[in-house]
């Protein structure tokens, strides 16, 4: 339900010009900027000038169904099921004569599939119709004729006028017009679309700023032209026309649906919108059951060739008893052995109809059940994934495709809002060569306890203090006590430094307690809330004016508000690396402040003074090892003299019309240069909890990891390193647009040039690292490889020419697109993410998994599975998925097993019918032994079952391996099984046939058919319940009472059955079987001969061929359930921590070891760079999507 | 209303709720009485109580020495059981024609030739009565699809039924859908109907008709009040001919008959000897040699068994047991040996596939 830029947004109606996005299939990534042919016209404020327009209205339908539709889509849906269109075939057939087996034998059991499985579609569907009524329902005021009307989101048309008050939400993308402040701004947070929580500026065109009361806006008649709805979310380009005035749109003027306004009374806007659907999922699993049935359906048909050959060569008037040669109308052309044709092609009818059970019809809805449970049940209530602070539980939004959870190789990872908390923090700090900031990072404490160290919790001093933004305590700098400190001077440089060079807004009362700072990136704010608390306040600005409230800097406990004239703003862009701030004191002083990265600071500080230099290095190196991010700060000192000249200049490059941002870059080189460094500050980008231990427990299961991240590159590496996505003993290969070479070109700014250059340098460094990358595959013990690579870079990497590179190097690192590997390779990937820009990578994984809880609703909307903590993903995968992929794949293959059993013997007994198709077994043996029989146990089983425990399974990462590897779901498993399947039907059947050819009592009787057949399938219900219970590795209660049920439903069965029906040869016949002692003696011998064969398969395979979880079990085998002793570590070796800085010094251009550095937030750019017209960079998932929006296919693709 | 507020609430919405208060420890730390919108049960958390079997070789080799433990005393048993039963087989479908006409059997059986035959059994061992007599007939396809449908047990069950036909065309009616046939079908039709008389020393050794079918056939599946009608009064005779006068609850043979066999070798339960027969006497039977099997090569065979508790001579059951049981006694002691000579420690950790290959 994204909005405008909403993913996977549906064509806006049936606009006559509305040619969409074209569905091909090519990606072109070489255009940064889709152009969407065709555009829209909205006609604002006119709801009659739209109607031709036809666009959609603003309602969204996350429901697959509705009431008519249900029955006919639903059935429609059952019968793409290769066995249920089978069996509806089967069904069909076996209402001819050329059936042996009456209709009910199939029709039984495929009725009640269907009927389960349409209830639980309906259940599902009604469960999603109930969410979108509530989105729907909400309500919205509306321009309607002058006044302001609250209707209902799924009402609003596009071209109304709508008010939106504080807090609330969009309820469509909306062209903003006017704002209750004066000056048309709006802030608006975003959190829902990206998961940043920072506010986010907006501005309405001049032109509009007016139409901010009912009867202004109603004057209000402007035309709007724009793009079709895409879902880029950080791109626009439109125009709005106003009495023949045209006026260009940017982002700046759009509000996105789905994000809230803040710190604004009230805004007007226009509609302009668009819903989305979603699509459905089948799990490769299912699909790859589809081709199980369709191989059976071979052995099937080779069955039925054998049998109706055999039929055709065998018939023979000899049998005169038979009366086949006989003319009549019972005699079709089946038995005439003048017709020997016939006798063939109709036989291979009869043969289907007779040996249709080997198509387990119960199958998918046995498997929907167990998911269904295994959803609805488990994953939604367990408490491991249940978020106690949120109050929020994991939830299933989908039980198809549960088993994949077991299976998936590679997860993408948004980072902002899903391994990071967003939450900046104040964490350590240098001043003047000193290191301050006592706090242990979670990287340290989990180094130090490989190193066998145990660092207890964190000790906070009383006086600590703790505030959003803040996470220092060091008593020699708090409360004044700087003074006290070797230099004195410098801390005072270093907080007035972070008080006054900033871009921070305060709002709200002016006292400590009570203000908030807005900034457009959470560090920023954290610096500044770092000053207030070291005493240096600051609570307003004006245009020209900081105002700081300065404690303890002329003698302990005196406060005084001090106001800084701020001069220039030399302002940070990716280039630069680095924020100026020109101030004057009120005393005159006029000095230059500036944070940066190190890099550039370091360049351009005055000479001399080393050993500070030396050891604020060294303190960098530290923090950045520990995870943090740092900035340099430094400051000079100008004369009038100096300041003034350079104005001039600034001046004159600030007014400059053309290249004004490079000149203006070029002035600020002039004035940024022997500074004086005065510390760094560290900044803690707050992991989500546990999110390190989770990410490296998840690639010890096998499972590739990669972080999708708006960044730059260092930041990148650092966070990952804070994840422990990488470490040092992984080789990495950085694949990075920021070269001198793509500079050099860049600079040259001829744009066809440069992409040729770039995407052969992408093209070069591919080759190179994938040879590298082969060379450590092919040696034993070769590292694990990690590959970095930018936007930029990635972009051209999938270009279709390198694609396969690209996918054959990820695919050799353990550690890194969505849609690619979805569709080049056949593994199973997994996306995580909290925001609507996670909603195309969410979507166009196999399983999409969104984080609930805080932030909005969009990615939970999208996804599988919700989960309230990156943390949780690894009861998700290990867990539930572990069990889940385990549990399918044993019940289909049991089912397999089953009914091959079952068909199997009444294969064999086909060649003694003289192949004329005659039924083994009675019709209702038939029909219910699929329904009945042997149906509860191994629903029991797909929900009970477990190999190891959930805390082994946690403990033991590497077990999940078997699922990426598929290991349970092989045709060599299958192989095997068929192999017992066969032998244990021609045990069953020859052992019962054989033993009851002669008299079987003492008083010299005879069994007829239905006495043996009636044995046999006594034998077979037991055997094939008991071989279940061989394959448990966890028996409860309700195995014994499910199996001991079946096998106990069947006496019942045939006790009342063969009781009532007298017309039928089946009538008494198990009386006269107990009567008999032989029926024990054989119900004793046929079940142990035919499991003998598997026992010993199981114990061979067991002691000479152990799978790992049978190892597993064994290490645990004295322990309860779901203790966790001591964990074993068997040959895990751990490198220390020092050598990570190698993978800095590989990067380009970049000389230093350290890592952190600030102004992290992708919004922050947009923010200066909006404000100035310019065009908003493009972000590195935003090129994913695109990449994976681009090539949909209407149907997700079998893999 | 905000989207944020309702899709929270939304979420929670969905789930199938059960507010649970309580305390409860997790992993990660307790926590006190807070209202969890999650079900905590066993079955939830997936904790029921279980026991979890391990294969271990102990219990491999105890399985399989329970196995022979139990099978090999059972096995010999039924051995010894069949060992005692004695069996006389006599194969007289070629015999009982006269050397001249072997050429066109089937135009002998169909002749109107005498179809007496006599022959003479030898008594190998004592025989003690009961001594059941069965006919056996080979290639005969009793299991036919054709075939096994071919009747109407309402028919044969309730006069009323008498019409109740149509699934025993070709023979439901003489002529065809005029007078139903009482009992129809091609089973009946086809009954056998050589018949056997024993004598010894050219004493009348007396059969027993009686008793030979399931009490429960006589009694539930063939009327007391139905008697044969239009029966084998086609152009084609198929087998025997029934007294109409006697009803079908009673006409044991046909009962016996109907009861159709599983496979295409079958025995039928003729009658019963109740005398003892000494060991090398001799038997003389005089069999009335009509049944046409010669036309589809189908073997004729006249036998006379014993029975003991198990049945009749079943070397089968015994045989399977006896050998089963051994097979688990040789695997019980193979796995033993492999277990001393190549033990693998349980559980140990050096057999993880990734501690295997580093």
């Amino acid at each position: 339900m994204a909005g405008w830029r909403g993913s996977r947004s549906r064509p806006g109606g049936g606009s006559p010009r509305a040619e969409r996005i074209p569905s091909s299939r090519t990606i072109q990534l070489g255009h940064v900027q889709p152009q969407a042919p065709g555009h829209r016209t909205v006609f604002c404020n006119d709801r009659e000038a739209n109607v031709n327009a036809k666009f959609k209205g603003n309602s969204i339908s996350t429901t697959k169904y509705n009431v008519l539709t249900f029955l006919p889509k639903g059935l429609f849906e059952q019968f793409r099921r290769v066995a249920n269109s089978y069996f509806l075939m089967i069904s069909l057939l076996s209402c001819t004569p050329v059936s042996p087996v009456s209709p009910i034998t199939n029709v039984v059991p495929l009725s009640m599939v269907l009927f389960v499985s349409l209830v639980k579609e309906a259940y599902e569907d009604w469960k999603r119709l109930q969410n979108d009524k509530a989105i729907n329902n909400s309500s919205i005021e509306v321009l309607q004729d002058r006044r302001w009307e609250s209707i209902p989101w799924k009402k609003l048309q596009v071209g109304d006028v709508v008010r939106v008050r504080q807090d609330a939400f969009f309820p469509a993308d909306l062209l903003f017009l006017a704002s209750s402040n004066s000056d048309g701004v709006c802030y608006t947070e975003t959190a829902n679309l990206d998961g940043e929580t920072n506010l986010k500026i907006r501005k309405a065109l001049e032109r509009t700023w007016d139409y901010v009361t009912s009867e202004k806006a109603s004057e209000f008649n402007g035309e709007v032209q724009c793009e079709q709805p895409n879902n880029s979310l950080y791109t626009f380009t439109g125009n709005l026309i106003i009495e023949k005035q045209t006026l260009p749109l940017s982002p700046n003027q759009i509000l996105l649906r789905g994000c809230s306004l803040r710190n604004t009374e009230y805004i007007v806007g226009t509609v302009m919108m668009n819903s989305m659907n979603v699509p459905s999922k089948r799990s490769t699993l299912e699909k790859k059951l589809d081709k199980v049935i369709v191989s059976l359906f071979l052995i099937l048909f080779c069955m039925c060739l054998i049998g109706s050959m055999g039929g055709a060569i065998w018939i023979n008037l000899k049998d005169y008893y038979l009366q086949l040669g006989k003319k009549d109308s019972t005699n079709t052309p089946q038995f005439d052995p003048n017709n020997r044709f016939a006798v063939f092609a109709l036989g291979i009818f009869t043969l289907i109809t007779l040996y249709s059970p080997i198509i387990p019809i119960s199958l998918y809805v046995s498997v929907e059940m167990i998911k269904f449970i295994q959803s609805t049940q488990f994953i939604n209530n367990d408490l491991h994934m249940y978020h106690t602070e949120t109050n929020t539980p994991a939830l299933a939004r989908t039980s198809n495709i549960n088993e994949e959870l077991g299976q998936v190789e590679y997860i993408f990872s948004d980072k902002t809002g899903t391994l990071t908390r967003n939450l900046m923090e104040f964490f350590k700090c240098s001043i003047g060569g000193e290191s301050y900031g006592t706090g242990i990072t979670e990287i340290e404490m989990g180094g130090a306890q490989r190193n066998g160290k145990n660092i207890g919790e964190v000790r906070n001093s009383s006086i600590a203090i703790r505030e959003k933004g803040f996470n220092f305590d060091d008593a020699r700098l708090m409360h004044g006590a700087w003074r006290n400190e070797p230099y004195p001077d410098m801390c005072k440089e270093f907080f007035r430094c972070l008080a006054i060079c900033h871009t921070v807004l305060p709002e709200g009362e002016e006292s400590p307690e009570k203000i908030q700072y807005q900034a457009a990136s959470p560090d920023e704010a954290a610096l500044v809330t770092a000053a207030k608390r070291f005493g240096f306040f600051f609570f307003r600005r004006t245009p020209t004016m900081i105002y700081v409230r300065e404690s303890h800097v002329e003698k302990m406990g005196k406060v005084r508000d001090v106001s800084y004239e701020i001069l220039n703003v030399l302002e940070f862009n990716s280039t630069r690396k680095r924020q100026s701030v020109i101030c004057r004191y009120p005393d005159g002083r006029l000095v230059l402040y500036c944070k940066g990265a190190d890099t550039v600071i370091y360049e351009r500080l005055t000479s001399g003074n080393n050993d500070l230099r030396n050891t604020t290095r060294e303190h960098m190196e530290q923090y950045g090892a520990a995870g943090l991010r740092t900035l340099c700060l430094a400051y000079k000192d100008l004369s009038l003299d100096m300041y003034e000249s350079w104005n001039e200049k600034f001046i004159q490059a600030k007014s400059s019309l053309r290249d004004r941002e490079k000149k203006l870059d070029e002035v600020a080189e002039l004035i940024e240069r022997d500074l004086n460094l005065i510390g760094c500050t560290a900044i803690e980008d707050k992991l989500q909890e546990g999110v390190p231990s989770c990410i490296e427990t998840l690639s010890r299961a096998g499972i590739k990891i990669w972080v999708l991240t708006g960044d730059k590159m260092e930041t990148a590496i650092n966070i990952a390193y804070a994840c422990k996505l990488i470490n040092n003993d992984m080789k990495q290969f950085i694949i990075s647009s920021e070269t001198a070479a793509i500079r050099e070109v860049e600079n040259k700014g001829d744009q066809v040039e440069l992409e040729r250059f770039i995407k052969d340098a992408v093209k070069t460094e591919l080759k190179k690292c994938h040879e590298e990358a082969q060379n450590y595959l092919q040696s034993a013990s070769g590292p694990k490889l990690a590959l970095l690579i930018d936007g930029k870079c990635l972009m051209y990497a999938l270009d279709p020419s390198l694609r396969r590179m690209l996918l054959s190097l990820s695919m050799s690192c353990s550690s890194v697109v969505t849609r690619l590997v979805r569709k080049g390779a056949q593994r199973i990937t997994l996306s995580i993410g909290d925001g609507a820009n996670d909603v195309g990578m969410i979507q166009a994984a196999h399983v999409g998994v969104g984080i609930s809880g805080l932030e909005g609703m969009q990615a939970v909307m999208a996804s599988d599975f919700a989960i309230a903590q990156f943390r949780f993903l690894t009861d998700l995968l290990l867990v539930h998925g572990r069990w889940s992929y385990l549990r399918i794949c044993k019940v289909v293959t049991y089912f397999f097993y089953k009914n091959l059993t079952f068909s199997l013997t009444q294969f064999w007994f086909t060649f003694e019918t003289g192949y004329s198709g005659q039924r083994f077994y009675d019709d209702w043996f038939q029909s219910l032994y699929n329904v009945l029989f042997t149906a509860l146990p191994v629903i029991i089983f797909g929900l009970l079952e477990k190999d190891v425990s959930a805390s082994l399974s946690k403990k033991y990462p590497e077990l999940y391996k078997e699922g990426i590897r598929n290991a349970y779901f092989k045709w060599r498993v299958l192989g095997i099984l068929a192999f017992f399947s066969v032998y244990q039907s021609i045990v069953v059947y020859n052992f019962v046939l054989t033993s009851s050819s002669r008299g079987v009592t003492s008083s010299g009787k005879m069994l007829g058919l239905w006495d043996v057949s009636t044995m046999a399938f006594t034998c077979l219900v037991i055997t094939v319940n008991l071989r279940l219970l061989m394959m448990c590795n966890t028996i409860t209660r309700w195995h014994h009472i499910s199996v001991g049920g079946s096998i106990l439903l069947w006496f019942i069965f045939i006790f009342v059955y063969s009781y009532i029906s007298t017309n039928k040869g089946i009538f008494y016949v198990i009386y006269v079987l107990t009567s008999t002692l032989y029926f024990y003696i054989t119900l004793l011998l046929v079940p142990v001969v035919a499991l003998l064969g598997d026992f010993l398969y199981q114990g061979i395979q067991r002691w000479f061929f152990p799978y790992d979880y049978q190892i597993v079990q064994e290490v645990h085998r004295h322990e309860p359930d779901g203790s966790s002793a001591g964990l074993l570590e068997i040959g895990n070796q751990l490198t220390p921590d020092e050598a990570r800085s190698y993978a800095f010094a590989q990067l380009p251009q970049e000389k230093s070891k350290h890592t952190g550095f600030a102004f992290d937030s992708p919004g922050y750019e947009s923010f200066f760079a909006s404000q100035q017209g310019v065009k908003a960079p493009q972000k590195a998932w935003d090129v994913v999507r695109r990449a994976s929006m681009r090539s949909k296919p209407k149907k997700p693709q079998t893999s | 209303m905000s989207v944020r507020g309702s899709g929270v609430d939304e979420v929670v919405g969905c789930l199938p709720l059960k507010l649970v208060v309580g305390y409860r420890s997790v992993d990660s730390g307790g926590y006190l009485g807070s209202i969890m919108l999650v079900m905590d049960s066993r079955f939830t958390q997936q904790e029921l109580p279980a026991c979890k079997p391990i294969l271990t070789p102990r219990w491999v080799i105890s399985a399989f020495m329970l196995v022979s433990i139990v099978f090999i005393p059972i096995g010999l048993a039924s051995l010894f059981a069949s060992r005692d039963v004695v069996e006389i087989i006599d194969r007289y479908e070629t015999d009982c024609i006269p050397q001249a006409l072997r050429n066109d059997k089937v135009k002998y059986i169909q002749g109107p030739e005498d179809k007496t035959c006599n022959r003479t059994l030898r008594v190998p061992k004592r025989m003690k009565q009961p001594i059941y007599v069965y006919y056996q007939l080979d290639n005969f396809y009793q299991n036919h699809r054709r075939y096994v449908k071919s009747r109407s047990d309402k028919q044969l069950k309730d006069p009323k039924s008498e019409n109740d036909v149509s699934a025993c065309k070709p023979e439901d009616a003489t002529p065809p859908g005029s007078n139903p046939i009482v009992p129809c079908g091609l089973i009946a039709w086809s009954m056998f109907n050589d018949t056997y008389s024993f004598s010894r020393n050219s004493e009348q050794l007396p059969l027993n008709k009686k008793g030979i079918s399931w009490k429960s056939d006589r009694q539930h599946k063939f009327g007391k009040e139905v008697f044969p009608k239009n029966f084998q009064n086609g152009t084609l005779i198929g087998g025997a001919h029934l007294n109409s006068s006697i009803p079908l609850s009673e006409q044991e043979d046909l009962i016996v008959w109907m009861r159709t066999a599983a496979l295409p070798t079958f025995r039928k339960l003729y009658g019963k000897i109740e005398v003892d027969l000494q060991a090398n006497e001799s038997i003389e039977v005089q069999l009335k040699n009509y049944y046409n099997t010669y036309s589809f090569n189908g073997k004729k065979k006249l036998v006379l068994s014993t029975t003991s508790w198990l049945g009749g001579k079943n070397d089968f059951i015994g045989i399977a047991y006896l050998s089963v049981g051994g097979l688990c006694f040789v695997l019980a002691m193979a796995f033993t040996i492999i277990y001393l000579v190549k033990p693998r420690r349980l559980g140990d950790p050096s057999y993880l596939s990734w501690n295997r290959n580093p």
